[in-house]
């Protein structure tokens, strides 16, 4: 298993470097005048551009810039002083974003957590549900709750996010008042911002207010979190249902389920251990593409819910034409598209021993 | 399942405990809450010159003197003890003298006293700094005399500091003022530019020293290099809490060492929120006290509960218009195509013909926009100058919508180049707009249908882009409105039709005709005069069409009716939204 992990490691980078050239590559149709000119925020320092070209070596050949650009990026590099161990931990340039109004590095750092947050707001959920619905779909076949997981699923489908988030936004905050959109309410507002009354240890709003002891701050992020979080389960948790429906009822067909049933094995058991195990691999696979999914794809509930978090900044970086931030946010999320897939390699090996075998 | 459902009970009795008792009662009475739009550009006084920001500073910074409630030509003294006037000697019988005392026991955000040197230095760093395209020549043009701190060529003028010294003198507890030459709207641009920031504060910081020997290096800056974009320290009734850019508020806390008395409200939060249905909710649920409401979103407001609706107002603004850059920037320019007249692009200097401009300005349908767009809150408009002003012209000429008119136009245009090849660039406005987008939908459509060869894309960015790329001159067709800086014709003209104005600057636009013209009505006494002489400016800037002007509009606020004190005060940077605070307060009905 360590063996099959290691090697699952090992790839991490070369797959990062391949991401990397590739968005590397694209930013070679820009002309070098037209990349310098990215650093040239003021229109008086135009003239400056060909100093601009030289230092970052924009006229030479690819490779030549690619080398520059990842001595830039990499978290590892040689002192600048050139004192000491010859290579040392830095933090990686990944330039500055107009949009963000921050070095693009230090945007990551402090738009993610919030993103990170609300997407596992709502993944642990849809996971929790995805399958347990799925798998009563699939026992009770053709009964209410089959037709029940059918509706969820194709409203999940037809519902646009921004529809259904405005929809609980004016029932639960609007009419009833219980949550209001934002990160966390004036009062929390206030507080999280005072230094002398609260540390930000992790950036995790959630974490930090338990780290704090502050169940006040804790309650009120986690409030401020349950309507995006439903809008982004319920748009994205149908597809779950549906896959281990079908996956389900597949493995429940097969013949070591009969033989199961036949010992006298309870159906919990059948249900549970046998065949829900089997129906996982597909899930599993989908799991990660609906993590990396709503990691990315999180901006019209960001929007509709006034989060700040990093599916709002990239698009705008997009809109507004701000490179650097556009390839920070690329980078960020081909990371996590690797990671994720990465975890679902794993995961398959835990519930499937034949994998870690082959 | 009796244990789930119990489990189930128990959280949705938990949810109801934490529900908000409803708000007979004001809610957050300390605090209001302006949910907005945009972001903040600077925080600097010489730097700052969109509403977002000087709204800012308005509440943070003091001027010397202020606009006495909703009056324009009663002033009541800030950090001046008393108002200059030529009954009371402060100002010379030439009228070039001003004299300001200042006032005495006033303190800075970080406990400074205030002294007239900081006035001087104050005003000095507003001029000399002078970014291009920022508000310094609000003060260099009285001053000084000149509206720009560089010669042609962009250097710095080497005297400046000299002549600036000279000119601003400190005697005792007083300052004075030495203009170039007489210059009636004086007292109304101290009543809304000019703010009074630390001398000792700033030079701590690395700002100028104050010094001749200095200056150049202060002048024209890069926006990230100054210390006051995003640090405050004025004597303002409020004082910066903090910017957070990340959650796009800035927060202001009341100073209690306010030289008056303190402001009602203790904290102010504005707020970017960018969908309007949130912000809408925000008001509904008291979350938000004030919000802005495009236009188009009107009818879901106009109804609603526990609010009040301030309508059809008039703010000191020119006309909705669009402005055409004369000679585009090239350089990483993504809206120009190709870069030629080939049909794929445009040339940098295309609206630099008259043709191409009347082309565009006969496909826009003014009376179809106001009735549908603006939904009724505007008027087809007359000129540059508002009703009640010197110089307004209410038979004043516009163009009409007619693709006839407009296709002869751009048959004309590059000797016919482009009716023959085409052309394709993109107009860009800000993302928080909807009804410009409505507009320039419109004008494409309307030129599109003259020719199948011509074609525009859209496209929005956010205001800190828009306000770089209207800089540096690459926007080809963008909005024009001016909020007046003050309130005289003048503020009118300037920016759209003198070289140095802010919109004829980001136009790349040119006329020395109309430079002297506006130079000469400047100096007029004589109010029939200049109201001649101002009719004359805009019927000459209508001839040569720089900007395309559309509709005057109406605007209108909303804000929860627990708010008290709103005077809707017509040169006020943000209004009828933003505030001057220190008016407000929150009381229940």
């Amino acid at each position: 298993m360590i063996k099959f992990f290691a090697k699952r490691l090992a790839m991490l980078p070369l797959v990062m470097a391949g991401v990397t050239i590739l968005l590397f590559t694209l930013l070679q149709f820009l002309s070098p005048e037209m990349r310098a000119a990215l650093y040239v925020k003021d229109p008086r320092q135009l003239s400056a551009l060909e100093q601009v070209i030289q230092k970052y070596h924009l006229r030479d050949p690819m490779p030549v810039q690619y080398w520059v650009w990842l001595k830039q990026v990499l978290p590892i590099g040689a002192p600048a002083d050139g004192k000491g161990f010859p290579l040392q931990f830095k933090t990686p340039d990944l330039g500055y974003s107009e949009t963000a109004k921050m070095p693009v590095f230090e945007a990551i750092q402090s738009f993610f957590p919030a993103t990170l947050e609300l997407t596992l707001m709502a993944f642990i959920p849809i996971m929790a549900f995805g399958i347990w619905f799925g798998t009563l779909s699939a026992v009770h076949k053709d009964k209410f709750v089959d037709h029940l997981s059918r509706f969820i699923a194709i409203t999940g489908y037809s519902l646009p996010s921004f529809v259904l988030g405005l929809l609980l936004l004016m029932i639960f905050y609007g009419k009833l008042q219980y949550f209001p959109p934002g990160r966390y309410s004036l009062d929390i507002d206030m507080l999280v911002h005072d230094a002398a009354k609260f540390n930000h240890y992790t950036g995790f709003l959630l974490l930090d207010s338990l780290l704090n002891r502050n169940l006040a701050v804790f309650w009120d992020v986690l409030k401020h979190l349950i309507l995006p979080g439903v809008t982004l389960m319920y748009i994205s948790v149908a597809l779950l249902v549906r896959i281990t429906r079908s996956s389900m009822l597949e493995e429940l067909s097969k013949d070591y389920v009969r033989t199961a049933r036949a010992k006298g094995l309870p159906e919990r058991v059948v249900v549970g251990k046998h065949a829900r195990r089997n129906a996982l691999i597909p899930v599993v696979t989908l799991s990660s593409l609906l993590f990396v999914r709503l990691l990315g794809g999180v901006v019209i509930t960001e929007t509709v819910f006034d989060y700040p978090g990093i599916g709002r900044w990239g698009v705008n970086a997009a809109q507004q034409l701000d490179v650097p931030g556009v390839l920070g946010s690329a980078l960020l999320s081909a990371m996590l598209f690797v990671v994720a897939n990465m975890i679902s390699d794993i995961v398959y090996a835990v519930v499937d021993p034949r994998i870690r075998v082959q | 399942m009796t244990r789930r459902l119990r489990a189930a009970a128990a959280i949705l009795a938990a949810i109801a405990a934490t529900r908000p008792a409803a708000f007979a009662q004001v809610k957050n009475p300390d605090t209001f809450i302006y949910a907005t739009i945009g972001e903040v550009d600077s925080l600097d006084p010489a730097w700052s010159y969109d509403s977002r920001s000087h709204h800012i500073l308005r509440n943070v910074y003091e001027l010397l003197v202020q606009f006495k409630g909703t009056s324009l030509i009663e002033f009541e003294p800030l950090l001046a003890a008393q108002i200059p006037s030529t009954s009371n000697g402060l100002i010379s019988k030439d009228g070039l003298t001003y004299t300001f005392p200042i006032r005495k026991g006033v303190v800075f955000h970080d406990g400074t006293p205030l002294v007239p040197e900081d006035v001087k230095y104050s005003f000095i760093r507003y001029m000399l700094q002078d970014r291009a395209g920022g508000p310094s020549s609000l003060l260099l043009d009285p001053i000084l005399g000149i509206n720009a701190t560089r010669d042609k060529d962009g250097k710095p003028i080497p005297d400046l500091f000299q002549r600036a010294d000279k000119a601003i003198t400190v005697a005792g507890d007083k300052v004075s003022i030495k203009l170039a030459r007489p210059y009636s709207p004086f007292l109304g641009i101290l009543a809304s530019h000019g703010e009074i920031i630390s001398k000792s504060w700033c030079v701590k910081n690395g700002c100028w020293d104050g010094t001749e020997a200095t200056w150049m290096q202060h002048n024209n800056p890069q926006k990230q290099s100054s210390y006051l974009l995003e640090h405050v320290n004025g004597t303002g009734p409020y004082a910066l809490d903090r910017w957070d850019r990340k959650n796009k508020e800035v927060v202001l806390r009341r100073n209690d060492k306010y030289w008056r008395k303190p402001p009602a409200l203790k904290t102010i939060v504005i707020r970017s929120v960018e969908e309007f249905a949130t912000r809408k909710l925000m008001l509904q649920a008291g979350d938000a006290d004030t919000t802005y409401v495009p236009i188009g979103n009107f009818p879901q407001v106009q109804d609603m509960k526990d609010v009040k609706i301030y309508d059809r107002l008039s703010k000191l603004e020119t006309p909705i218009g669009i402005a055409f850059t004369f000679k585009l920037n090239t350089i990483a320019n993504p809206y120009l195509g190709s870069g030629k007249l080939d049909g794929d692009g445009i040339p940098p200097e295309f609206f630099s013909d008259k043709d191409i401009r009347l082309g565009f300005a006969r496909s826009m349908d003014h009376e179809t926009y106001v009735k549908d767009i603006l939904r009724g809150k505007g008027s087809p408009t007359r000129g540059l100058i508002q009703k009640g002003m010197l110089g307004y012209n209410a038979d004043g000429a516009n163009v009409t919508f007619s693709p006839e008119k407009a296709t002869e136009h751009f048959k004309k245009a590059w000797g016919g180049k482009v009716w023959e090849k085409g052309f394709q660039f993109t107009m860009v406005y800000n993302d928080t707009q909807p009804n410009v987008q409505a507009m320039f939908q419109m004008i494409k459509k309307n030129v599109e249908a003259l020719n199948p060869k011509f074609k525009i894309d859209i496209r929005t960015v956010q205001w800190p882009t828009y306000l770089d790329q209207g800089h540096s001159h690459k926007l080809p067709m963008f909005l024009a409105m001016w909020s007046a800086d003050f309130p005289d014709p003048h503020n009118m003209v300037f920016p759209y039709y003198h070289t140095h104005g802010d919109w004829a600057f980001r136009q790349n636009y040119s006329n020395p005709k109309l430079d002297k013209m506006i130079e000469d009505a400047i100096v007029i006494l004589d109010p029939e005069k200049r109201d001649k002489a101002y009719r004359e400016i805009q019927r000459v800037g209508f001839e040569e069409m720089p900007q395309m002007l559309i509709a005057d509009r109406f605007r209108f606020r909303i804000e929860r009716d627990w708010v008290k004190g709103w005077i809707f005060r017509k040169v006020e940077p943000d209004a009828p939204y933003g505030d001057y605070y220190y008016d407000l307060s929150k009381e229940a009905k």
